[in-house]
């Protein structure tokens, strides 16, 4: 067998460009007219000499993959994966590597800056922390302050909206914003993410579980892309057992990706019509008697009601043909051997809300997975344990005035807790606030790429009275903030501990490799020193407006006032009188014991029986957990299927799954259907500064069928203009045949337009300033893939 | 001792974390062309949505250290030697980039290092991690999907050993007889 491999890289045009050479670089940064400059070595050859070896958890995405990093006299010169976590495996990914990147970034926020110029004309002024604090409570002459805002609004919290990337520190900033600052506005990155997945599976099976790949012989993944868009540990299962090798895999797309070259069969299915596939496919075996009966009478309520249902309704293969693009002849076949397979596994996805269908998608799925029975065990989608830390009690003062949150205007189930990003920016944008809406504080989250229609992001921001932005790279959303906070990169920060896993669980650490650089602060410091500054005059507030304090404190002395601000949780800074380390120790500590800290602080990784139980395969794989102890079944008499939901009916939800002729896939002539997703050498946006992943991808192209492309005049690289209702931007073309004629593609988080960011900025297009603000109707979350462009050629 | 490599590359992604731990080890300067690793990617063959998916295979490839290697054969300086377990080598002091080696290497694995401006390649992390003592390559240990491993082909116990006698495998390139020591599992 010959094969032939060459150091030219076809895809991605990763040919055409060289960015950087030479052995060091210096870019000019958002301070580079204060800042002295110092050359940065881009990549460093590890040495031979001493070295200490840190664990860390990886920040670079939502996996939180188990690293060790390399530092040699201070500086981090490698990140290692970790043999100890069992949801990591021994891994770390392109992003994982580059993370020195991240650290090293010449353009990270160094100082704390308050703005001196226009809203997103990128001009600050460095300043001290204490000045960037005292700019948040009492404004400057750019910005109203704090203070000023809450007297005018009365104490009304809810004035103050916010929003918080994923992330170990997250809980700690919604215990900040929410429950001591005390506004119930919280915009959470759910609402643009994968709400609807998480929601339709805890809807209908009890949780979303976790599919068990190493032992799943069938598996059907729709629009997850495993292969680029890494989740641990499902990626690194999966493919090793695919293509003929134990793991039939059966992958649903809109273009070919890299997880379908790994499958046995690829089918190009139209976007936004998978409940139509799932549907027919449950036609299928109902009609054929298929299902697992003894599972389902046990444990699935109203599955008769379903049969019916989906029989009565006719949604046929042949119907489904039609609206899928799917031939009837494979859904037949798929459906088929799912249900002959021993351990099938219809994958639960992630990512985001594809169209306004998708909650009840995600219910069709989950039940679909129940008609084989392969839940709760072995090989299939399973529940697990995890291992529980102590909870930290928070001490949440109560505020009279503050108002409750308000979108969920058109929404079935709005979620009191996350709110939608969409209903809540574009209430307050089309005054459909009852009370006014005055402050974001945001905190490693960039609204500007992430959240669909740039333009309503950006009148939004500059609608605000006041924003501060805590991050690490001044983002796009960081340029319309007034104060602008440096926090630590997850490398020099010990993070507070978490719990992972479920069929293998751990509790796991991130321990800071180096201090923090620069002026950078810790989240939880900052929190804190936040909090400081804040409590006493925003009493002040409460104790002018609140008439329940006021009532409590009538006639109090200095001291019982004292006393009554401590007990009651009004003074903010209470939640962070321990540092992350003793917090941590003490929390471990309780729960499992010394010995379990000591192997925390040392490998990052513990678990109960970790000595015994942890063993090295071969060179590359290692056992985890004995096959006789890992929780492949768990939920046992407890599991529950909720096939018809009578409930939802009266929120104005379909109570099964069904299908409506509006969801039809329709492209007009001439348009495309665009839809977005990632590489495995991207994040968001916030890794498109990161030089050593921008070698890999350089930008982001629009992926145009080659064909029409060539009938366009399209050429590799030609810049083209992609619009919709929304917006428009420019990209360079990418004419493939892995994306049908009327369907369009683009890498998400590029075309920065932050001036600094020196290597994201102007650089592709962003995805977020064209894709139409459409939400489905369950919980308000974005439709990401509902929008019709036009491409020409510019 | 003989230093070789065997890759399940089916088990590939193209996900690039090798060609990233790589650089980041063995301190390889940055540039999209600058790379001592790669992952091969062939244009997919057919017309949407009838496309061979048989024709879309990822290949990780870089130095073969081969036994008999074509690099070392045209070197005029001695630059390119082979250094303990047959790793192939460049000395930097004695290259003065006639760049022959590049020519003559069949896989393409030789790349211009601007910092020395000397030709450069895969070491198998010899200077470093092996160095330390260590047993995986740099590029072997990251890997999500475990394409890779390192070993000694003179020790029958080894893992690489082992996975060469129980495996069907092939080399690149076999008919030009330079003994490649990449070997790609089936």
């Amino acid at each position: 067998m010959e094969v032939e491999i060459s150091r030219r890289r076809f895809l991605q045009g990763s040919v055409a460009l060289t960015i950087v050479g030479g052995t060091a670089f210096s870019a000019s940064s958002l301070l580079s007219a204060q800042e002295e400059k110092k050359e940065f070595k881009v990549t460093t050859k590890t040495g031979l000499g001493k070295a200490d070896n840190i664990p860390f958890l990886c920040g670079m995405c939502v996996n939180k993959c188990a690293g060790f990093a390399r530092v040699e006299e201070g500086v981090v010169t490698k990140l290692n994966p970790n043999p100890y976590f069992p949801k990591s495996r021994n891994m770390l990914c392109p992003r994982g590597n580059a993370g020195i990147q991240t650290l090293y970034d010449p353009d990270r926020i160094k100082y704390p800056l308050v703005r001196i110029g226009e809203r997103g004309d990128g001009k600050y002024k460095r300043v001290s922390w204490e000045e960037a604090y005292e700019a948040i409570l009492h404004g400057t002459d750019k910005f109203k302050g704090l203070l000023q805002i809450l007297d005018e609004e009365k104490d009304n919290r809810a004035t103050i909206g916010y929003c918080n990337g994923e992330g170990l520190s997250k809980e700690g900033f919604e215990v900040l914003m929410g429950q001591k600052i005390g506004t119930p506005n919280y915009v959470d990155e759910i609402s643009i993410c994968l709400e609807t997945t998480l929601g339709g599976y805890f809807n209908t099976i009890g949780a979303y579980g976790e599919a068990d790949l190493n032992n799943a012989d069938y598996l059907i993944i729709a629009g997850a892309n495993r292969a680029e868009a890494i989740i641990t540990p499902d990626t690194m299962d999966m493919f090793k057992r695919s293509k003929g090798r134990g793991l039939k895999t059966i992958v649903l797309d809109p273009r070919f990706t890299n997880t379908a070259a790994k499958a046995d069969r690829w089918y190009a299915i139209n976007p936004g019509t998978d409940l139509a596939f799932v549907l027919a496919m449950t036609y299928v075996v109902f009609n054929e008697n298929l299902h697992n009966k003894t599972f389902l009478d046990k444990y699935a309520d109203g599955w008769m009601d379903y049969k019916n249902h989906v029989l009565s309704k006719g949604y046929t293969p042949e119907w489904a043909e039609k609206i899928t693009g799917i031939q009837a002849k494979e859904i037949y076949k798929t459906a088929r051997e799912f249900m002959g397979a021993e351990h099938p596994i219809y994958y639960q996805g992630r990512r985001s809300v594809f169209s306004k269908n998708d909650f009840q998608l995600r219910r069709a799925m989950a039940i679909f997975q129940a008609l084989s029975g392969n839940l709760d065990k072995k090989g299939g989608i399973i529940f697990g344990k995890k291992l529980t830390l102590p909870a930290e009690e928070i001490n949440a003062p109560m505020y009279a005035q503050v108002k409750p949150r308000f979108d969920k205007e058109g929404i079935a189930i709005p979620t009191d807790k996350t709110g939608s990003w969409i209903l809540f920016r574009n209430m307050v944008l089309e005054g459909k606030n009852p009370y006014p809406v005055r402050a974001m504080f945001m905190r490693k989250h960039n609204p500007m790429s992430g959240v669909p229609n740039t333009a309503k992001t950006e009148q939004f921001l500059k609608k605000m009275d006041l924003n501060v932005m805590i991050d690490i790279l001044p983002s796009d959303t960081a340029m319309f903030c007034d104060v602008v906070l440096p926090e630590a990169s997850y490398l020099e920060r010990t993070s507070p501990v978490a719990s992972y896993g479920a069929l293998e669980p751990a509790i796991v650490q991130r321990r800071a490799a180096i201090k923090p650089l620069y002026e950078s602060k810790t989240p939880e410091v900052i929190y804190k020193e936040l909090a400081e500054k804040l409590s006493k005059p925003l009493w002040e507030i409460t104790k002018k407006y609140d008439e329940d304090v006021q009532d409590d404190t009538k006639d109090m002395k200095p001291e019982e006032l004292e006393q009554y601000y401590k007990e009651n949780g009004f003074d903010l800074a209470d939640a962070w009188e321990k540092p992350v380390e003793e917090t941590n120790k003490e929390r471990v500590v309780e729960a499992f014991g010394e010995e379990a800290w000591k192997i925390l602080q040392e490998k990052g990784v513990y678990y109960p029986d970790m000595q015994k139980y942890h063993k090295q395969l071969n060179p590359n794989e290692f056992e985890y957990y004995p096959e006789n102890k890992k929780n492949y079944t768990t939920k046992k008499d407890k599991l529950k299927v909720v096939v018809n939901f009578k409930n939802l009916a009266k929120k104005g939800i379909d109570p099964m799954p069904t299908w409506h002729d509006e969801w039809n896939f329709k492209v007009p002539e001439g348009k495309f259907r665009l839809v977005t997703g990632r590489h495995a050498q991207f994040t968001q946006s916030g890794t498109t500064n990161n030089m050593m992943l921008r070698d890999l991808i350089p930008t982001n192209y629009i992926w145009i069928n080659k064909r029409v492309a060539k009938q366009k005049g399209i050429k590799f690289g030609d810049m083209v203009e992609v619009s919709s209702k929304v917006g428009k931007i420019h990209l360079k073309a990418y004419p493939t045949e892995k994306i049908a004629p009327n369907q369009t593609f683009l890498l998400h988080g590029f075309g920065g337009m932050s001036k600094g960011m020196e290597m994201a900025y102007a650089n592709g297009g962003n995805d977020a300033m064209i894709i139409e603000d459409a939400i489905e109707p369950v919980y308000g979350a974005a439709a990401m893939h509902t929008t019709n462009v036009e491409i020409r050629k510019v | 001792m003989r230093y070789a490599m065997a890759l399940d590359y089916k088990n590939c992604i193209n996900c690039k974390a090798c060609e990233v731990a790589c650089k980041e080890e063995n301190g390889v300067q940055l540039g999209a062309d600058k790379h001592r690793i790669w992952v091969g990617v062939k244009e997919i063959e057919g017309e949407w949505p009838n496309l061979s998916i048989a024709s879309s295979t990822f290949e990780p490839s870089q130095c073969q250290h081969c036994e008999n290697a074509p690099c070392q054969e045209v070197c005029p300086t001695q630059a390119t030697h082979y250094a303990k377990g047959g790793i192939v080598m460049v000395d930097a002091d004695k290259c003065i980039l006639c760049s022959y080696c590049m020519e003559a290497c069949p896989y393409d694995a030789r790349y211009v290092k601007d910092e020395t401006m000397t030709v450069d390649k895969c070491t198998f992390c010899s200077d470093t991690r092996l160095a330390r003592g260590e047993t995986t390559t740099a590029c072997q240990a990251t890997c999500p999907t475990k394409v890779r491993t390192f070993g000694d082909l003179d020790d029958p116990n080894s893992e690489i050993s082992q996975l060469l006698k129980t495996r069907e495998h092939f080399t690149l390139k076999t008919h030009l007889g330079t003994k490649p020591k990449l070997f790609y599992l089936i």
